[in-house]
């Protein structure tokens, strides 16, 4: 076969391509149901020159590989139900190449793009089409049982098959840049692993699950492929690779000698078109290369990438008020030494409530602001945000009506829900721009050693947004810095208590984070002024009780 | 035309009079019913936080008997120098002197206090940060301050081994406050010792049952 030949059958197939590739585009839909275009794929494998084809494959590139590199536009080597074999065989028949012996794993997609890859039972799976892979995961998908709406596909791929790539594409670039099809063809065509991946099995998942694929899917899909060699030549690699560059800059007579080797074997390639077409190819483009270095990724692959698939919701948000009507219930699970502090906790009965009707994993209780232990929570309520995560169904608002009633009507009626319902992520926000403007109302039951004249509850009545100095309370202060923090009373009343002269009902609304008990007592004076000191008496706590935690938000 | 248009806008202006006083008067009973509800809403809040007297004891425990346990060292390193430790679950101790202590026999009483003992100046250390930076640590006999009557003056010590957290600078100022509340707003000093030195000094304290006792107090 002469040069001038080889061209002319490169322009007719050219010329082809474009007339096909647009109906194509618009035949080739992308759906399964449609009857593979095999001419289509016959046009395409044309369109690429044969010597190319032959000595991509032979240096162990996949056919799938070898036609995504070349980036044709109707992605027909992304079609569903394009098996392997067929794959193969039109290749084959088109270029004349024999394949030698068994199949080996592509050296550049290292078998992600030939559907094979070691499952996480250690078993080696070799999937025939796009089709077949679709069919494993959904079969995973129902499985978990999940109650989809949509999902999006996400895929990782080990780092070697992008230096893989870029070593081929350079070298190419080098043999060939100066063949005449090459500046038509240009090698930024070409279409990345991922995205042939995930083109192709989007579509038959899409039908597979009846639900749309979409970026922003709250329902994940992912594919992690890892691959032993990734991790272990890269460094090597890297290494080599600096050496040789160290090597060239010193001996300049050397770099000059290379450059005109290359050029030399490049024109006397050119004309002697027989020889390289034949299996020898691979030879002639790792020879003349002077990129050494180049020649490890071109290796052959004896082992396929591990595959892990994972599907997962992202977390759903539930949000709330709660209220905590006992005085032995904390708020968030406290165990010490193995042992539970209290009969309960707040969060406990909510998540575990919670949990089982969105089939979920795991749940996380977040709530704006706490109480102590022995500190009821009642009034409005507490904002609170459940975030459950790999929920297998969202609930619905019935659900969640149903829910809130079965919370509310639990025998020890230690706490209550109100308001519950699902939220987007922006329950984060909703949470955080409530807690700045916090103004926290109480109502503490307290003794004073004298008993209470009018004098006193006029006086209290009157001071409103009162400064008050607090050092750090001695029963927190193993665990806070000492400081003294600076709060604001917004204001107090007196609710006297009939039958007693010295209990009495103190209503108050402080900025948050005002301890309230040492407020009263004075925390041996280290809370000043304290109602005690206002008083000009002893006064002792009783008992507490917040009565609203203002966030309109929520 | 004109008046054709100007028909149908007549006779429909006493239907709409009537719409709108149907919704103002919905929306007067909606307002209303929101009303009540708060209403009822704080009766019933109100009606959990009224306690029932008769479950409440004349004199509730303080603040120092609900939240401490008592420790008592009488005559710590010198005859009459009796001290007491408040020991909180969290482990931080309180120390201060015991209403038995000899300067309070003086009539006055307490007259001034100075932190200045020892090698330092307690009064002047910062500790900073949870993990309490900068706090020295002092053995059972190391001196606190100097407590001083008209007559006397006596060397108030730790009592227990630990860090020093705080000392109660208001003492400067006021010193009277040891001679009114010598057991609250007049303690000395706040003391972190590690659980090990507690469990050391412990055996050699006494329980208020025993110290009561001891003094003879009712």
């Amino acid at each position: 076969m002469s040069n001038e030949v080889e061209s002319a059958q490169v322009n007719d197939a050219t010329e082809v391509n474009q007339l096909s590739s647009s109906a194509a585009v618009e035949s080739h839909a992308g759906s399964c149901d449609e009857e593979m275009p095999l001419l289509l794929l016959n046009d395409v494998v044309r369109s690429i020159p044969n010597h190319v084809v032959k000595a991509l494959l032979s240096i162990g590139v996949c056919s799938r590989c070898v036609l995504r590199i070349f980036g044709t536009e109707d992605r027909i080597y992304c079609h569903p139900l394009l098996s392997q074999s067929m794959l193969r065989s039109i290749i084959e028949e088109v270029t004349g190449f024999k394949s030698e012996g068994s199949a080996q794993f592509c050296s550049v997609c290292l078998g992600i793009l030939q559907f094979s890859y070691c499952n996480d039972k250690e078993t080696m799976v070799k999937m025939e089409s796009p089709n077949d892979m679709a069919l494993t995961i959904a079969e995973l998908v129902k499985k978990e049982g999940h109650q989809i709406d949509g999902f999006s596909l996400e895929v990782s791929v080990p780092q070697l098959i992008m230096e893989n790539e870029s070593s081929l594409l350079s070298a190419m670039r080098k043999r060939y840049e100066s063949e005449p099809w090459f500046q038509e063809r240009l090698l930024s065509k070409c279409v990345p692993v991922k995205d042939v991946l995930k083109f192709a099995i989007t579509k038959p998942l899409e039908t597979l699950l009846d639900v749309k694929s979409s970026s922003a899917g709250c329902f994940r899909i992912r594919l992690t492929y890892t691959h032993k060699m990734a991790s272990d030549n890269s460094v090597e690699r890297n290494q080599g690779f600096k050496r040789r560059k160290i090597g060239k800059e010193n001996g300049l007579h050397n770099v000059n000698d290379e450059s005109v080797i290359s050029n030399k074997v490049c024109s006397d390639y050119s004309t002697n078109e027989t020889i390289s077409v034949t299996g020898s190819s691979s030879n002639i483009l790792q020879d003349q290369e002077p990129y050494e270095h180049l020649r490890i990724p071109i290796d052959k692959v004896s082992e396929p990438c591990h595959l892990v698939y994972l599907c997962y919701r992202t977390h759903i948000y539930l949000c709330g008020r709660y209220l905590k009507y006992s005085r032995n219930v904390s708020q968030t699970r406290w165990i010490i030494d193995e042992e539970r502090m209290g009969e309960a906790s707040v969060e406990e009965i909510i998540g575990s409530n919670i949990l089982p009707m969105c089939r979920g994993d795991n749940y996380k209780f977040h709530a704006a602001g706490r109480e102590d232990i022995d500190v009821r929570m009642l009034g409005s309520g507490r904002p609170f945000l459940l975030e459950i995560h790999n929920a297998r169904q969202v609930p619905s608002e019935e659900t969640v009506n149903e829910i809130e009633s079965k919370i509310n009507g639990l025998e020890n009626k230690l706490v209550g829900v109100k308001n519950l319902k699902v939220v987007g992520s922006q329950g984060w926000t909703l949470m955080r721009e409530g807690e700045a403007e916090k103004q926290k109302q109480y109502c503490a039951l307290v003794w004073i050693s004298r008993p209470l004249e009018d004098e006193d509850v006029q006086s209290i009545s009157l001071l409103n947004d009162m400064q008050i100095l607090q050092k750090t309370p001695i029963r927190v202060l193993h665990r806070r810095s000492p400081l003294e923090r600076e709060k604001i009373i917004h204001w107090m009343k007196i609710e006297r208590i009939a039958g007693s002269s010295q209990y009495f009902l103190l209503h108050l609304c402080t900025q948050a984070g005002t301890y309230i008990k040492e407020f009263v007592h004075g925390d041996l004076g280290r809370t000043q002024p304290s109602v005690g000191s206002i008083l000009g008496c002893r006064a002792e706590i009783l008992r507490l009780d917040v009565t609203d935690v203002k966030m309109d938000s929520f | 035309m004109v008046d054709q248009t100007h028909k149908p806008e007549e006779t429909a202006v006493p239907n709409n009079l009537q719409q709108h006083h149907k919704q103002d008067e919905e929306h007067h009973q909606q307002q209303q019913s929101v009303r009540e509800n708060a209403e009822y809403e704080d009766k019933e809040l109100h009606k959990l936080l009224v306690p029932d007297i008769t479950l409440l004891p004349l004199t509730p425990p303080s603040a120092v008997e609900s939240n401490f346990a008592s420790y008592f060292a009488p005559d710590f390193m010198n005859p009459g120098n009796d001290q007491y430790i408040y020991r909180h679950p969290n482990g931080l101790c309180v120390v201060g002197l015991a209403s038995t202590h000899s300067a309070f026999k003086d009539k006055v009483g307490v007259s001034a206090v100075d932190f200045n003992v020892g090698k330092s100046d307690r009064s002047g250390m910062k500790v900073t940060g949870k993990r309490k930076k900068n706090a020295q640590h002092f053995e059972s006999n190391t001196a606190l301050c100097k407590v001083c009557t008209n007559d006397a003056s006596y060397i108030i010590r730790c009592c227990v081994k630990g860090s020093l957290l705080e000392v109660n600078e208001r003492l400067i100022k006021q010193p009277e406050l040891l001679n009114s509340s010598a057991d609250r707003e007049g303690y000395i000093a706040i003391i972190m010792p590690k659980p090990a030195d507690w469990h050391k000094v412990k055996a050699s304290l006494l329980s208020l049952e025993e110290f009561k006792k001891l003094r003879a107090l009712c």
